[in-house]
C-alpha cells in the first residue's frame, strides 16, 4: 500500500477515535445501554420500546409507581427519551409527595429524573399534553420538587394539610 | 521509524491510555477529565523526553518530510502529550494533601531531570519508577488508608503515622477494578514512550565545529 494511504487511513481512524474518547467524557454513559443509545440519539436513530412505555403510563396511572418506573426504564434504557424520563420524574413526584411532608430521597431522584429530560430534550424544553397530568413542563414539575425539598417557613403552616397532589 | 507504527500503533496506543486515564469505577463509572496542573507536568515530561532524545521531533516532522507525514508525526506528539496528562491524572490523587504533595513532588522531580539532562534509557527508566510509586502509592498505601472496613496493612500504616489524622488523607473509595484499569494504563504509557522514535547516535554525538578547521590552522 502507498505511503500516504496508510498514513491518511492512520489519521482517520485517530480522528475518530479522538471524537468518540472525546464523546465519552462529555456524555459520561453510565452503561453500555446509555452509551449504544447515545450514540444512536447522536444520528437521529434512537427510538423506545412504545409497548413498554404504554405499560408504565397504565402503571403510572394506577398509582403502581414502583412498576411503572420498572417500565419506563424497560421502554428507555438509554435515558435519551425526554417524555419517558418526564414521566419517571413524575412518578417519583407523585409516590414522594405527602400532605403533611414530602419524601426527600424521591424528590431528589425526581430532580435527577426531570433533569435528564430537560437535557436530552431539543432546546432543553419538555413538554407532555396529558390531561391526567396537572404539571405539564419540565420546568413546572422541577419547580414543585425544588419546593418540597426546599425547608422553610411555610413547612410549618398548618394549612398545609389541605394541598392536593398535582 | 516504521510509518505503521508512527500512523497507528503509537497514536491509538496513546489514546487508549487517554481514554482509560480518567476511569474511576465507584459506585457508578465517572471519566474523569484531567485537572490543569497535569497539562504543566505532560509539558514537562515531553521536554524531558525531548531533551534526552527519547523522542526526537525532527524524526516526525521535518521539512524532508511530505506533508502528510508531517501532519502524522504531529498527531503522534499531540496524542503523547493528551495521553501524558492522562497518565498524570491516574497517577496523582484526587483530593487532599495528598494531591498537593503529589503534585509538588511530581514538579521538581521532573524539573530536576530536566536539568540532569539524562540519556534515553535512564528517563525511561526515571518515568518507570515515577509512575510505579506513585501508583503504589496512590492505589496501595492511599486506598488502605482510606478504606472504612481497613486491612492488616491500614493497621501497620496507622501504627506508623501514629499522632496524625487521617482526614487529610483519605481519599474516595474506588472499587479494585479501578486500581487494575489504572495499573494497564500506566504500563500502556510507559510502554508506548519506549516505541517513540529517539534521536539516533550521530545525532547526539556533537557537532564538528567549522571554525575549528580555521582555528587550527
Amino acid at each position: 500500500m502507498r505511503e500516504s494511504n496508510v498514513r491518511t487511513i492512520g489519521l482517520v481512524l485517530t480522528v475518530a477515535y479522538a471524537v468518540f474518547i472525546a464523546w465519552l467524557y462529555v456524555r459520561q454513559p453510565q452503561t453500555v445501554a446509555e452509551m449504544t443509545g447515545a450514540l444512536s440519539a447522536t444520528v437521529g436513530a434512537y427510538s423506545i420500546d412504545e409497548g413498554a412505555f404504554a405499560d408504565g403510563l397504565r402503571f403510572f396511572r394506577g398509582d403502581q409507581f414502583d412498576a411503572a418506573r420498572l417500565a419506563f426504564e424497560r421502554a428507555d434504557p438509554a435515558h435519551q427519551d425526554s417524555r419517558t424520563q418526564f414521566y419517571i420524574a413524575y412518578s417519583f413526584y407523585r409516590q414522594g409527595w405527602g400532605r403533611l411532608y414530602s419524601d426527600d430521597a424521591l424528590f431528589t431522584r425526581g430532580l435527577e429524573a426531570v433533569d435528564r429530560a430537560v437535557a436530552v430534550a431539543p432546546q432543553g424544553r419538555v413538554a407532555v399534553d396529558d390531561p391526567d397530568l396537572q404539571l405539564r413542563s419540565a420546568d413546572e414539575l422541577k419547580a414543585e420538587l425544588q419546593a418540597g425539598l426546599r425547608r422553610d417557613a411555610s413547612d410549618l403552616n398548618p394549612l398545609k394539610i389541605f394541598r392536593q397532589r398535582k | 521509524m516504521n510509518r505503521t507504527r508512527e500512523a497507528f500503533v503509537l497514536p491509538l496506543l496513546f489514546l487508549t491510555v487517554a481514554l482509560l486515564g480518567g476511569v474511576r469505577v465507584a459506585d457508578r463509572l465517572v471519566l474523569l477529565p484531567p485537572p490543569l496542573f497535569t497539562l504543566v507536568l505532560a509539558f514537562l515530561l515531553v521536554g524531558v523526553l525531548v531533551r534526552s532524545g527519547a523522542l526526537a521531533p525532527e524524526r516526525l516532522m521535518s521539512a524532508a518530510r511530505s506533508p502528510i507525514a508531517n501532519v502524522s508525526g504531529a498527531v503522534v506528539i499531540v496524542t503523547a502529550f493528551v495521553a501524558a496528562t492522562q497518565a498524570f491524572n491516574v497517577a496523582i490523587p484526587e483530593s487532599g494533601l495528598p494531591r498537593l504533595l503529589f503534585s509538588v513532588f511530581l514538579l521538581v522531580l521532573l524539573v530536576n531531570t530536566l536539568a540532569a539532562s539524562p540519556d534515553r534509557v535512564r528517563v525511561l527508566r526515571s518515568v518507570l519508577v515515577i509512575f510505579g510509586s506513585a501508583f503504589i502509592l496512590k492505589f496501595i498505601v492511599l486506598a488502605a488508608l482510606s478504606d472504612p472496613a481497613g486491612g492488616w496493612l491500614k493497621r501497620v500504616l496507622l501504627a506508623m503515622l501514629e499522632g496524625l489524622t487521617l482526614g487529610t488523607l483519605s481519599q474516595d473509595l474506588y472499587q479494585p477494578v479501578t486500581g487494575y484499569i489504572a495499573f494497564v494504563t500506566l504500563t500502556l504509557f510507559v510502554g508506548s514512550l519506549a516505541l517513540l522514535p529517539s534521536r539516533t547516535r550521530r545525532a547526539l554525538e556533537p557537532r564538528a565545529d567549522p571554525l575549528r578547521g580555521e582555528l587550527d590552522r
